[in-house]
């Protein structure tokens, strides 16, 4: 009898002293997941968390791992932000829904974000740039690859300056001076209202164009259609030993496009047209599918100076996050874009980039998408 | 001094956690970061198509599969310059819709080459569209196409291609393929420098102009395969016949070989990723 109950006093131990280790251990995950996110606010009187997640370009990573770094079932609304802005309002059920974020939201976001310093880390990345020509016979690849150290300024809500220095590797493309010299460096406002949102940038872009660019876009997270309008202003600049060297002002560009996500199968078909660089003007048809981590593309295009065809993909650069603490962190960039076509040179549907497209980046938030996943 | 400045920066960082400490982590390739759990059929043709050696095969290959890999052809089998070279063939292989599959690849010319056919290499972009699915009594039906806006390929696949398989034993099965591969062609005439208008100069050619005719009339073959393992393959690709074998390692990793015509070898590697399949990371916040 006595032994019996010695042990049954062991196994009991043993069985707590193991469940304590296990949540010792899961308290350790969630804690090691709350660091990913900045910008936190938790509205515990509504259920409501507000949180912002820069790892991941994929936003269900941030969704989930909320989920179950919270590990309370009180909070039931989920909002992520971008550059400080809420996109939409996000319930995990069976399926996830989502809202439009009511203006209280809105205005709440708006107050919390004012003693911003302590809300963001300091966040570096790193991320290459690629670009080639293939084709000369004495010189199969003429190739721009350069490794860029990136960060961004938080300067009000919705506002970032983005910088970074570039370390060229190679460049035999072009003939310009093989430098290390600043990375783009552009100031980039995000807004949204109600299902619209906006995004202008001001500076020097990818692709050697410098000066403003506005995009629009009407989208509902719900929804399967959306349209956008692009406009630009930019002119040529490249950095030389003793300075940069800017162009006229002379390319417009102006855009206008429409999409629609088809459920099944699961891919999203843009048609877009208008004024591309070098005053080329067209239209252009891209199907678009939407895995995990990548996105692949076809496209299509017609211009007066010819028309083509090819594909791009976005990939995010492993391994990800390489140091992470309170206060500042370092990682690989979340995305790497890539765009393959058919044809060379002649000009055909060129553009430049800023920092993120904002169809591209809207189109990962929608509840189609977040749900497919789940499958 | 340097010790301050340590100091200052574990002050600015809060304190430095570092991740991937689990064992092995750290050694993930490249493309693992894209994760996969489930099998993807494995063994590839020549261009980098799920089939057997030269033939291309109508199995259903799994929604957001990526195959990507590489194969050697040998010099009197090659197709640019048939007798003078032989050939490296670099393929990806997406199923990005569950009927459809995108296949894009690179074919360079081995040894020294000639100045004038200096170059990236030929590249070349084809689909395939499966009509039917495998059930018990019907055949899997694809069709295999070509993009007719090449101007310098080597060698195109336009086929039809019906695939049924056979199980013997739980391990044992065979996969039967029988085919008609197209004589004929597209071709744009056009040069890389005018290269402006992708639908500009399509012309139909015949095969027979070619130095290899590659699937041009009726194709067929043998997959015997053992479980998710491994397999050998007989095949008629149109022209010659063929014998191969492969084996599959991690369930991810396929390494092949053949002798064409009984004469001279081939070889090739993939590897067999899926994009739609959820990660690690993601699956098990997911469970929560």
């Amino acid at each position: 009898m006595k032994i019996n109950i010695l042990f049954t006093g062991i196994l009991v131990a043993f069985i707590s002293s193991v469940s304590m280790a296990q949540t010792a251990q899961s308290e350790a995950i969630r804690k090691s997941l709350w660091l990913n996110y900045e910008n936190t606010t938790l509205d515990s009187i509504n259920g409501k968390v507000y949180y912002e997640q820069r790892i991941d370009r994929n936003p269900l990573y941030g969704l989930l791992e909320m989920r179950k770094s919270l590990a309370n079932k009180r909070f039931t609304e989920y909002l992520p932000m971008f550059q400080g802005v809420i996109i939409a309002n996000y319930k995990l059920g069976p399926k996830i829904t989502a809202s439009v974020p009511t203006l209280e939201e809105r205005e709440k976001q708006r107050i919390k974000f004012l003693p911003h310093p302590s809300r963001y880390k300091f966040d570096f990345w790193i991320q290459p740039e690629f670009s080639a020509i293939f084709g000369y016979r004495d010189q199969v690849v003429q190739s721009n690859t350069s490794i860029l150290l990136q960060t961004q300024f938080y300067l009000w809500q919705g506002m970032v300056l983005n910088a970074g220095i570039l370390f060229p590797i190679t460049n035999d493309k072009d003939g310009h001076e093989k430098i290390i010299r600043p990375a783009p460096v552009f100031l980039n406002q995000f807004f949204a209202f109600g299902k619209n949102f906006v995004s202008a940038s001001a500076g020097y872009f990818y692709n050697d164009q410098y000066g403003v660019n506005v995009q629009y876009r009407h989208a509902d997270m719900t929804s399967p259609l959306s349209y956008g309008l692009e406009a630009g202003l930019t002119g040529k600049y490249y950095y030389a030993k003793d300075g940069i060297y800017t162009g006229p002002l002379e390319q417009l560009f102006l855009q206008a496009d429409v999409a629609y996500r088809l459920n099944r199968p699961d891919v999203t078909m843009k048609l877009s047209g208008g004024q591309y660089l070098w005053k080329d003007r067209g239209v252009r048809v891209d199907l678009i599918r939407q895995f995990t981590n990548v996105e692949i593309g076809v496209y299509a295009m017609k211009t007066n100076n010819g028309s083509t065809a090819g594909f791009n993909f976005i990939i995010p650069i492993p391994p990800g996050k390489i140091l992470q603490g309170k206060n500042a962190r370092l990682r690989t960039a979340d995305q790497f874009r890539a765009e393959y076509s058919y044809t060379r040179g002649f000009q055909i549907g060129e553009r430049y980039r800023t920092g993120y497209q904002l169809d591209q980046k809207l189109r990962q938030y929608h509840t189609n998408y977040l749900n497919s996943q789940r499958e | 001094m340097n010790r301050n400045l340590t100091k200052s920066i574990y002050r600015l960082v809060g304190y430095i956690h570092i991740f991937n400490t689990k064992k092995g982590n750290r050694l993930l390739p490249f493309l693992v970061f894209f994760c996969v759990s489930s099998y993807s059929y494995g063994q590839m043709n020549i261009s980098g198509k799920p089939g057997l050696i030269y033939v291309p095969t109508a199995v259903e290959t799994k929604n957001g599969s990526f195959i990507f890999g590489y194969v050697h052809n040998p010099i009197d089998y090659s197709f640019r310059r048939n007798g003078q070279h032989s050939e490296s063939t670099y393929y990806i292989n997406l199923t990005i819709f569950s009927r459809l599959d995108i296949n894009l690849n690179l074919m360079r010319m081995n040894g020294n080459i000639a100045h004038a056919d200096k170059g990236i290499g030929d590249r070349q972009l084809d689909f395939k569209y499966l009509i039917l699915k495998e059930k018990k009594y019907q055949p899997s039906l694809a069709v295999f196409v070509s993009a007719p806006f090449g101007i310098d390929n080597s060698f195109t696949s336009n086929a039809i291609v019906a695939t049924k398989t056979f199980k013997f034993t739980n391990n044992i099965s065979a996969q039967v393929t029988g085919g008609y591969g197209s004589p004929y062609y597209f071709k744009r005439d056009e040069s890389e420098k005018t290269n402006y208008n992708i639908f500009e100069g399509l012309s139909l050619k015949n095969k027979k102009d070619l130095k290899y005719r590659y699937l041009s009339g009726p194709i067929g073959g043998v997959n015997l395969r053992y479980a998710k393992k491994g397999g050998i393959m007989f095949e008629w690709d149109s022209q010659h016949f063929n014998i191969g074998a492969y084996g599959v390692l991690f369930k991810k990793w396929t390494i092949q070989a053949g002798v064409m015509n009984f004469d001279q070898i081939t070889f090739g590697t993939s590897y067999a990723l899926n994009l739609k399949s959820l990660p690690k990371r993601l699956k098990q916040a997911n469970e929560n």
